[in-house]
């Protein structure tokens, strides 16, 4: 390498700015964070955001403050985070469709591995395969088995969701008629099954009506079993190839500072493993699922990857 | 039971919450665009910290309050603050243009507390087998109660069967754009991400109502004139007697607000125009509806209030919300432990009731509070509308951004503001458009939905006694309307 006069005053001007950077980093926060959630307020993610918040605030010293940003599919929270200044201010508390599911499908504006950094995973509900009580199908093998002689229907929260994905994947690799109903959310199309309007449905949020003898819980979607219903299998356990792993995490836009990612990473990883935050989301219903922010990247990146085969084989 | 839960709600705080609940809902109800779910999702971080009871009786009284506060505005001002009170505005504001606003509020919230304590009984009596009835509303039956409402929006709406068809189209036309529903794909956007959401309900109804109403004023000089004084309120007081005589359409009303609040994702907009057009075609005068017709405001409020009883049903039995107000109020239940379902009556019983007799008695802080509230109200319509419009513009502005905090929505709303300028200048009515809006990509979605279970085979549509009976129904409404367009001499 050359020393010349443009490179050494880049030098020099590098090592007076950082000291001036290392401050600010130990500073990280002097105002309020901004926290985006990309669904309405109310919702789960939404609920389980503020919780997060309020108790990561009292760590980091500093206010956090929730914005709801709904819409698209939360695609447009996620574009409007990506384009946000990299400072450690504003982070978004994102779930598995705007995160890889819708972006696998068609441009969403931003690309998940290159505009954020995973922060954390800290939830993600389990979606389950649910059929009425009274329903012929005792398992997933049975279920598929009916799939072969005539057309099976299931609902799911929504047009080319992640669970959607999933299925019309177990479809192409059996063979079967799965014939996909989209609903507007989940409740709906649990509603659906529960009138027998549908022969199975993909959903979250099943607990309650499983354990009430109103649906039969035959699988679940995610990659390990949920701690509630032990004997469910997964789909691969059921020798399916196919998974929506399902996930709630906390992500800042591409260029944040290592050592704030580093801080907030272990601000909120200490409040997702405190008991006080177990309690709050046993209560909601939902799990506790830490992962580490590489831990999250490699999830998406393989989902992502795994998504674009389905999205490509559907003819998208 | 009933008593043991009368006695947990002797309590300083329950009373406290459910007075600071009424009160931040009408004055966040009364703002245009801000409507009972964004009051109540407001409101929830302020309940974390709070008892259940309390805290789900909070998120009530702003609900109910936001409820009465939209029509507040919908009244005096013909700015529904809330979709469902699209239909109060009708008649509302033409009593209001006639110095009767005072006596157009006092039957709103006297209809409102009639409808809430009439769902509130039927939710307490009969919760679990309604919640069963509900279930039984699948894809088809959806379809089909969907065809049927705008069947009777276009029959018996009012005015021009032809231009209520048009309307009804042209709201449907514009629920297409966004996603499609069943296959994900955008369609009409434009290759904007902007238009993948489709246009948002609120932006639209406040630019329909609100917006049109300020260039309206702008570009009709003779209007502008004539109303520069707003003519003065007469005082007023509504005798029992005035609603004994309507007591056939409250209870009507109360009774289409509560059993389709009971059916998931329908709301509180649908009844409110179904109840309104029923108390017309009822009534002994139909002519006088549009016109300042008492009836025409409170069969609309009864009916809306009487969704949210209907609603909890379905919510609390199956926890299955019944439109997006109790999908928050649903989110709150979680929150504190209460985890609807059928054991939610045997685990938390005590609760339940507690909350259920609150909702019951809320009515008598709510007729105070309204009461002493609307006085203030009242105020708003002395000020003159040349000095009004700027103040609508902002608000309707600030309301459309506000609900997504999106800029787009400001554009759509300005966007139906115009389109609603230039409809109502040519005599299209627009409530015909709303409803085709709301409904529009929901019977869509049925539809589709009813052909992929069925196969792609139409049996499905007659196939269960709903929806034959619904069928039944669309041809009678059809044929009711046929034989009196045939009697009636042609001129």
């Amino acid at each position: 390498m050359r020393y010349t006069r443009r490179s050494t005053l880049a030098l020099l001007a590098g090592m007076a700015i950082t000291p001036l950077a290392a401050v600010a980093q130990q500073d990280y926060p002097t105002r309020p964070i901004t926290l985006v959630v990309p669904y309405g307020a109310g919702g789960t993610t939404d609920i389980s955001a503020r919780q997060m918040a309020t108790m990561a605030e009292k760590i980091l010293g500093q206010p956090i403050v929730v914005e709801n940003q709904p819409g698209a599919s939360g695609t447009n929270a996620m574009r409007s985070v990506a384009s946000a200044k990299p400072d450690g201010y504003t982070l978004i508390a994102t779930t598995s469709s705007p995160s890889f599911v819708t972006p696998a499908l068609r441009d969403v504006g931003y690309d998940t591995l290159a505009d954020f950094i995973p922060i954390l995973n800290y939830s993600g509900p389990f979606h389950g395969v649910v059929v009425p009580a009274d329903s012929p199908y005792d398992t997933l093998d049975a279920l598929i088995e009916g799939a072969k002689s005539g057309a099976v229907t299931y609902g799911t929260a929504g047009a080319m969701g992640g669970a959607h994905l999933a299925f019309a994947s177990v479809a192409k690799d059996t063979g079967t008629m799965l014939q996909h109903v989209p609903f507007d959310g989940a409740s709906k199309a649990t509603a659906a099954v529960l009138g027998g309007h549908v022969d199975a449905a993909l959903v979250p949020a099943y607990r309650d009506l499983v354990q009430d003898g109103q649906l039969r819980l035959l699988g679940v979607l995610d990659g390990t079993s949920d701690p509630d219903f032990p004997d469910a299998p997964t789909l691969r356990e059921a020798g399916l190839a196919a998974e929506f792993p399902s996930i709630v995490g906390i992500m800042a836009p591409e260029g944040t500072d290592p050592a704030i990612i580093a801080k907030l990473e272990s601000a909120f990883t200490e409040v997702a493993s405190s008991d006080g935050f177990k309690t709050f989301m046993t209560d909601l219903s939902q799990p506790v699922r830490i992962m580490s922010g590489e831990g999250l990247a490699a999830t998406i990146e393989e989902n992502l990857a795994a998504y674009r085969e389905i999205a490509k084989d559907l003819g998208n | 039971m009933l008593v043991d839960a009368f006695l947990e709600l002797l309590n300083l705080w329950v009373l406290i919450a459910a007075l600071v609940g009424i009160v931040s809902g009408i004055i966040i109800g009364a703002i245009p665009g801000l409507g009972p779910t964004m009051a109540i999702a407001l409101l929830i971080p302020v309940t974390f910290s709070m008892q259940p009871i309390p805290a789900i009786i909070l998120l009530l009284g702003v609900y109910q309050g936001a409820i009465f506060g939209g029509s507040i505005s919908a009244v005096l001002l013909n700015v529904p603050g809330t979709p469902s009170s699209a239909a109060t505005a009708i008649d509302g504001f033409a009593m209001a243009r006639r110095g009767e606003g005072g006596r157009a509020l006092r039957f709103a919230l006297y209809a409102s507390v009639v409808g809430n304590i009439f769902s509130c009984l039927v939710l307490m009596a009969l919760a679990e087998p309604l919640a069963r009835f509900a279930l039984d509303f699948g894809p088809a039956e959806m379809a089909m109660l969907m065809l049927f409402a705008l069947l009777v929006i276009v029959l018996f709406g009012g005015g021009s069967k032809l231009d209520a068809l048009i309307m009804v189209l042209v709201g449907a036309c514009a629920g297409i754009v966004g996603l499609d529903p069943i296959s994900g794909t955008p369609r009409f956007t434009f290759g904007s991400f902007a238009f993948e959401n489709g246009f948002q309900l609120i932006p639209v109804l406040i630019g329909l109502f609100a917006m049109s109403e300020v260039l309206l004023q702008a570009f009709d000089r003779e209007t502008l004139v004539g109303d520069v004084e707003v003519p003065p309120l007469k005082s007023s007081v509504v005798r029992f007697v005035e609603l004994w005589r309507m007591r056939m359409t409250l209870f009507l009303s109360s009774l289409i607000g509560t059993f389709v609040g009971i059916l998931p994702g329908i709301g509180s907009t649908v009844p409110a125009f179904m109840s309104y057009s029923l108390a017309r075609s009822r009534s002994a005068d139909p002519d006088a509806f549009g016109r300042g017709a008492p009836e025409g405001v409170a069969a609309p409020e009864a009916a809306n209030n009487a969704v949210t009883g209907g609603a909890l049903v379905p919510t609390l039995a199956l926890g299955i919300p019944g439109d997006a107000v109790t999908a928050v109020i649903l989110g709150a239940f979680m929150l504190h432990g209460l985890a609807p379902g059928p054991f939610l009556f045997r685990d938390h019983g005590l609760e339940v009731y507690a909350i259920f007799e609150a909702l019951l008695l809320s009515s008598i802080p709510t007729v105070i509070l309204g009461l002493l509230f609307f006085r203030v109200a009242i105020h708003v319509t002395r000020i003159q509308p040349r000095h009004l419009l700027p103040a609508i513009t902002i608000l309707a502005i600030f309301g459309a951004f506000s609900v997504n905090n999106s800029l787009f929505d400001v554009w759509v709303m300005l966007g139906a503001g115009v389109l609603g300028f230039l409809s109502r200048r040519a005599n299209f009515p627009l409530p015909p458009l709303l409803i085709g809006l709301i409904l529009g990509a929901p019977f869509e979605q049925s539809l589709r939905q009813a052909l992929l279970t069925s196969g792609g085979g139409y049996g499905i549509f007659v196939g269960s006694p709903i929806t034959i009976g619904l069928v039944a129904l669309t041809v009678l409404s059809l044929a009711i309307s046929l034989f009196f367009s045939l009697r009636k001499p042609r001129i």
